[in-house]
């Protein structure tokens, strides 16, 4: 949060801080706030956070992530039983208003965007050769496409990809009636026959 | 139903007992006392000039800030929440609960009595530095009653699924277990490691132990209170609940020992008058604006001569320069943070995992346990709430704050919805209390694996239950080392025994005397 910061945030914030250092006795003073708690669990100014298994907003896409928080609200995603890490965001975005979205969204547009460290190695040469499926919509070097409502790969952390891909092709993402491009990946993510060719494919989507 | 044990149930029960000796040779640690029962004596050199970062404001943050402050250091504290304590958290009127997708505010009474511990609530004897500074801070201290004898156990495999009072469950549990050890000793296997003389003196015990008869056998025992009379008339025993229907409960375990774990339970725990976080408020007030809240730290680099942080406040990005940095920030929050550890420090950091703890608590309308004669204590409740804690203060006042359930370990509540929570405190509590849902007034409840800017409770290191492996006892050891003589790791991640206030603040002592040792043997 560099620029983008609303009146109204500055002065509660400045009141909670007082009022936090009231005389003693004075004590469980009401906090008010904001929805901008991605930090929290994506890592400061957005960087992802394996522990949390949060994965980097900075970076990503407004468009796509206007619409992923939209579909964590809607119960689009993030409600499947075995979506771990969905049910886990689900909460967050649930009860969000499109203002709320909105600012999220700026605010996200505010971070700096540092490429992910490279966690997964798999074997590039054949990830590159399965990549060729991924390419047609998430172009040549994984960089998005937002008219075919691609997002980004490359950049992102990979263990995210991972678990992602993994969730598409076990249908615990994209699963739903009205995730259209979700389950457009449901269908793709089957071009990748087995965990050790979804390993290759990340692996490769490291070196774009 | 049958209420005495033969001997051939026993040994099935008991399967083998090849320990005895083994345990019989421990006795020579008995007189000893946990390191813990002495409180640390600070004497830190005073008027350093340094400047120290410290991050977080948790009790190991405060304890550090303290002692430094005390020393004459100049301390600057970056708390990411709205409030200071991290799970040193108390909820009353007002209270915001911060948990991301269940924001909650408390609207109970506005009334001193009525607060619930949602985080650390009982206080130990032997926790001598959490008394310490109790003492040091004029923190008023209360007797926390940690087992009433009249509260319930309740399991829907035993008894029909209707409470028993704890005292007829312990009670008729250590009468079996006399009857069956003392039948067991005329076993040759066991009376070997004996002498005639302690095998006598063993049995005179568990006679008494288990209110057996002059045949050695349980037969009932006043102690669980009389079926009737017992005043003006003579009071008759109970019924014996079979010893095959106490162990259908599962949670009998739980409720044997709430009085005799000497790292944290016992008959006599306290508690601040007024809540926990009076010690938090205690510190925080005498260190005033030295904390900087809403903060959130957003960048650790260690450098040869200090320690860089920058932190966010009010939408601008600050920067920190100071000589030392003590950091309490949980570990899976860190590694969301950029910084520049070494290698084998960020990897023990990541290592260790985020525990899951739920606690919920409402307002009861009346003070209903007192009409069941409770005062206090525990309810065990074999169902994910697991337990019902029943104030001890406020003796016969109106209201009263429960604590409805307190799974550590978290069940799946984290991704229940609020209203879900509810029903399922209410819908277990009923059996215990049939006025349960009548006397519940605004239930709060807080899962601390989505608490902002903490997504954890205490801290899990050991991956095996078993204990600690050798890679895990080094990358502790990695963890308490300051890195490049500058960073220290504190807070009850970077100790042995999670969960624990007194375990936080020996970890701030910790970091506290090598900071000493490294400030005194600096060339003046």
């Amino acid at each position: 949060m560099k620029k983008f910061v609303t009146a109204t945030t500055l002065i509660l914030s400045a009141l909670c801080s007082m009022a936090s250092l009231a005389a003693e006795g004075d004590v469980g003073v009401a906090a008010a706030m904001d929805d901008r708690y991605c930090t929290t669990c994506h890592g400061a100014e957005g960087i992802g956070n394996i522990a949390i298994e949060a994965p980097r907003l900075a970076g990503m896409e407004a468009w796509y992530l206007k619409r992923q928080l939209e579909n964590f609200r809607a119960g689009i995603r993030g409600t499947h039983g075995e979506d771990i890490q969905g049910i886990a965001m689900r909460p967050m975005a649930a009860k969000l208003s499109d203002e709320s979205i909105a600012d999220i969204v700026d605010w996200v547009g505010d971070w700096e965007y540092v490429a992910a460290e490279a966690t997964v190695e798999g074997n590039v040469r054949q990830g590159r050769t399965a990549f060729q499926a991924c390419a047609a919509c998430h172009g040549a070097n994984a960089q998005g496409n937002e008219a075919l409502g691609a997002p980004a790969l490359a950049g992102q952390n990979d263990w995210y990809l991972l678990t992602q891909l993994r969730n598409f092709r076990a249908g615990f993402r994209g699963s739903h009636q009205e995730d259209t491009f979700g389950s457009q990946m449901v269908t793709m993510s089957k071009t990748l026959t087995d965990d050790q060719a979804v390993i290759n494919v990340v692996s490769y989507i490291n070196t774009l | 139903m049958t209420n005495s044990v033969s001997r051939r149930e026993f040994l099935n029960l008991l399967g083998a007992y090849g320990g005895t000796s083994a345990v019989l040779q421990a006795g020579a640690a008995l007189g000893f006392m946990p390191s813990s029962s002495q409180a640390a004596e600070i004497a830190l050199q005073a008027n350093s000039g340094k400047k120290v970062a410290i991050l977080g404001t948790g009790i190991s943050a405060l304890t550090t800030a303290w002692e430094l402050t005390k020393a004459g250091y100049d301390c600057t504290l970056l708390e990411a929440s709205h409030r200071p304590g991290g799970r040193m958290f108390t909820v009353r009127s007002g209270t915001v609960i911060d948990e991301i997708g269940n924001y909650q505010r408390c609207e109970w009474d506005n009334d001193p009595h009525l607060y619930f511990n949602a985080g650390a609530a009982r206080i130990p004897s032997i926790h001598s530095n959490v008394l310490k500074y109790c003492k040091e801070l004029e923190v008023e201290l209360q007797v926390f009653v940690n087992e009433s004898k009249t509260a319930w156990v309740q399991d829907d495999a035993m008894n029909g699924g209707k409470p028993v009072r704890n005292t007829d469950y312990s009670s008729s549990m250590q009468g079996f277990i006399s009857e069956m050890l003392s039948k067991a000793l005329g076993d040759s296997q066991l009376d070997s490691s004996l002498t005639e003389s302690e095998s006598e003196t063993l049995l005179g015990m568990l006679r008494r132990f288990g209110d057996l008869n002059e045949d050695m056998l349980y037969k009932g025992s006043t102690r669980a209170g009389y079926g009737s009379g017992g005043f003006l008339d003579h009071g008759t025993k109970k019924d014996v609940v079979a010893l095959r229907d106490l162990l259908k409960a599962r949670n009998g375990g739980s409720v044997m020992v709430t009085t005799q774990e000497g790292t944290g339970s016992g008959p006599l725990l306290m508690q601040p008058v007024g809540g926990m976080d009076r010690i938090i408020y205690a510190f925080a007030n005498r260190l005033g604006d030295r904390i900087k809240f809403r903060a959130p730290v957003t960048e650790v680099m260690v450098k040869d001569d200090g320690v860089e942080v920058a932190y966010e406040q009010n939408g601008v990005t600050e920067v920190l320069k100071a000589d030392y940095c003590f950091n309490c920030i949980p570990s899976h929050l860190m590694s969301g943070i950029p910084n520049n550890f070494p290698d084998d420090y960020s990897e023990a950091l990541n290592y260790i995992r985020r525990g899951r703890a739920y606690k919920a608590a409402f307002q009861a309308k009346e003070r209903f346990w007192e009409k069941e004669n409770i005062y206090g204590g525990i309810t065990w409740v074999n169902a994910p709430i697991q337990q019902i804690w029943y104030p001890p203060h406020n003796i016969h006042g109106k209201k009263g704050v429960v604590l409805a359930a307190y799974n550590f370990g978290g069940a799946n509540y984290t991704e229940m919805s609020q209203q879900d929570r509810i029903e399922d405190l209410l819908k277990h509590g009923e059996k215990v209390h049939p006025n349960y849902r009548e006397m519940a007034q605004k239930p709060m409840t807080i899962a601390w694996h989505r608490m902002n800017h903490m997504l954890g409770c205490a801290p899990r290191w050991a991956r095996d239950r078993g204990g600690w492996s050798d890679k895990e006892e080094q990358m502790y050891e990695t963890l308490r080392q300051p890195v490049n003589g500058r960073h220290y790791l504190i807070g009850d991640q970077s100790t042995q025994h999670s969960a624990w206030m007194e375990s936080a603040i020996q970890s701030a002592h910790y970091a506290l005397a090598d900071l000493d040792q490294r400030v005194r043997s600096e060339p003046v």
